[in-house]
């Protein structure tokens, strides 16, 4: 479930320019983060192309189609890969326009600002297409700058496509059933539920805080807090270890983690292997014959 | 620092998606000698707590905030192995769950986040902080630890991201992957963390170690390094025999002109890089001591000397915070107000 709290209109202290506080801003972040997981999993649980998937051949196709855009050299095949995620984010029933905007705002965003400068004359000499001094666009430049751009979308597109269509325990069952030691299915599955516990911890621990607080505070007052509260988390993590451990006991662990993995691909899923390989071998060959770099 | 999917061309992500694999059997079996059984739920907690460091933002400069990565301050609550599976295990689920990082490069960021990063820090930690140290030297320690282990993980993520253009690129030259050469990369990456994530990540570690030591230092008791630290003795002399490697590559290190290099490139000297650059002269300038004519012999002795300097200031500095602050830490009660 959503953080109630999280959501409620702040009349919370504001520092100069309205800023609104440390406090309150880590809250709503974690907050954020967390209604995404929760949210993703409701996505994931819906009908869709990508859903019906076994598990175990949508991560392996998907790790195929990663490695394929990291092979790709030329531009427009790059833009095709990132056109085949839309197509199968919208085949999976995923908001063709979320999907871009969270791969374009965070992956796409920072790839432009990282390559920017080596679409610069500065980094990339060449003939210059926008003239701005030292700083003018070359071609050479904007070639690598887009290329770097495309693929850095492409990736993170497919990671995404797993993620929005994917429960995180069916990933785990299809990680268990490709060979992951059990041990470390079990590491996973757990830290992903302590994870979830202690962000609550700490949302909560940001909201009290805020609660108590009449302006925002110095930076250096704000800065203690956190440090003394980071502290705070990590004894509670170490304490909570042993606990857990207890309760595992409890519950008759001995040591060994039985896998109840039950996945059985159907014809469908082979069909859809098959072709994601091929298309690869095709992606690829198309690359390097007609788009030669 | 987390690399996404694209910045890396195949040649180094597969190498570090290979080299990933048995290190994590070797802390697998490491962890599981020393904790038993016991590992899963706190593995699993250590990769929680490092993942939920990495949420908190901690007031900066300007009004600003970051956030910390933590794998020293784990490295220091369990030890480098488990600090290696834990952050390792908070990257993959932040790469499969929030897609924050590449599914093909999670090697890459395992590599420098995971290894280097906590063990770097680690064993300087202990190097400073010696086998029983007080408060004050234990976080002075820390505190270098998380500094120095972050800026050695940034430079070799400057260092793949600055391979790329040298390992893949087009006919015509033009690179790939990852942009920007060596000479640009490695700096960048360095300076960003050496001037703004290192102090973050320092302040971060002190403060914590100084929270736990006062409250709890039972989980500061120092975990066992005597022969990773016998180790270290072999991989610096490795190091420094492998030193004239670096008189064979052309040119300088970017950024580090001298004023005749300046002239050559530029036509003149800047006026306040010519008063300043005179005011002092090194005793073996160039890394090539005057007494000795060969320069392989001469870089070797250079790296020798060197050496031999750093670790004797560290030792000094070490005797010296010994010598203020030779009592043990007391244990306080716990207090777990927020």
């Amino acid at each position: 479930m959503i953080p109630a709290l999280a959501h409620i209109a702040d009349a919370s202290p504001r520092g100069r320019g309205g800023v609104r506080s440390l406090a309150r801003r880590t809250a709503d972040a974690i907050g954020h983060a967390v209604a995404e997981v929760l949210e993703n999993d409701e996505l994931a649980g819906g009908p869709g192309l990508m859903q019906a998937l076994d598990p175990r051949v949508k991560l392996a196709s998907i790790l195929v189609f990663a490695v394929t855009a990291s092979f790709v050299h030329s531009l427009p095949v790059l833009v095709v890969l990132v056109l085949a995620t839309m197509g199968l984010a919208a085949a999976s029933g995923v908001s063709v326009v979320s999907f871009s905007v969270k791969v374009w705002s965070s992956a796409g965003l920072f790839a432009l600002l990282a390559c920017a400068p080596s679409a610069t004359a500065w980094i990339t000499p060449g003939p210059v297409l926008i003239p701005l001094g030292p700083l003018s666009i070359t071609a050479p430049g904007l070639l690598i700058a887009a290329r770097l751009v495309a693929r850095v979308i492409a990736g993170a597109g497919f990671g995404l496509l797993v993620i929005w269509t994917t429960r995180w325990t069916d990933l785990l069952r299809a990680l268990s059933a490709l060979g992951v030691p059990d041990l470390v299915v079990a590491t996973l599955a757990m830290t992903q539920k302590q994870i979830m516990s202690l962000l609550r911890t700490v949302e909560n621990m940001h909201l009290a805080r805020e609660s108590r607080m009449l302006s925002t505070g110095s930076a250096r007052e704000n800065r203690g807090w956190v440090v003394d509260r980071m502290a705070f988390v990590a004894r509670r993590s170490m304490k909570t270890a042993d606990d857990v451990y207890d309760a595992m006991l409890a519950r008759g662990f001995s040591g060994s983690m039985p896998s109840l993995v039950d996945l059985r691909a159907t014809a469908r899923d082979w069909a859809w292997m098959a072709a994601g390989v091929a298309t690869s071998v095709l992606v690829l060959g198309i690359d390097r014959t007609v788009f030669p770099t | 620092m987390h690399i996404p999917d694209g910045y890396l061309g195949p040649q180094t992500y597969a190498v570090l998606d290979a080299a990933i694999v048995p290190i994590w059997m070797i802390a697998g079996a490491r962890i599981k000698k020393a904790l038993k059984a016991r590992q899963v739920p706190l593995m699993a907690l250590a990769a929680a707590f490092s993942f939920v460091t990495m949420m908190f933002n901690v007031p900066v400069l300007g009004g600003s905030t970051g956030h910390a990565v933590g794998a020293v301050l784990i490295a220091i609550l369990l030890g480098p192995w488990a600090a290696v599976v834990a952050v390792s295990i908070a990257l993959v689920v932040q790469a499969l769950v929030f897609a924050d990082g590449g599914i093909t490069a999670i090697g890459a960021n395992v590599v420098n986040m995971a290894v280097i990063m906590p063990f770097t820090g680690f064993y300087l930690y202990r190097l400073v902080a010696g086998d029983r140290p007080g408060h004050g030297r234990r976080i002075v320690a820390a505190g270098i630890g998380a500094y120095v282990g972050i800026v050695a993980a940034s430079i070799a993520a400057g260092v793949e991201f600055g391979l790329q253009p040298l390992l893949a690129h087009t006919a015509s030259g033009q690179p790939l992957y990852a942009p920007y050469p060596l000479a640009v990369a490695v700096p960048a990456m360095a300076l960003e963390h050496m001037l703004f994530f290192g102090p973050l990540e320092a302040v971060v570690t002190m403060g914590i170690v100084a929270v736990l030591a006062r409250q709890d230092s039972a989980l500061l008791e120092m975990k066992p390094a005597a022969k990773p630290l016998r180790w270290l003795w072999g991989a610096l002399a490795g190091l420094i025999l492998l030193t004239p490697i670096g008189v064979l590559s052309p040119g300088t290190a970017w950024g580090e002109w001298s004023a005749a290099q300046l002239k050559s490139v530029l036509g003149y000297v800047p006026t306040g890089l010519g008063k300043v650059g005179s005011l002092w002269t090194a005793s073996v300038p160039a890394y090539a001591p005057p007494f000795i004519a060969n320069p392989l012999v001469g870089y070797l002795v250079a790296a020798v000397l060197g050496s031999a300097l750093v670790v004797g200031v560290t030792w000094v500095v070490g005797k010296l915070l010994s010598r203020k602050d030779d009592t043990p830490a007391p244990t306080g009660p716990p207090s777990d107000a927020a």
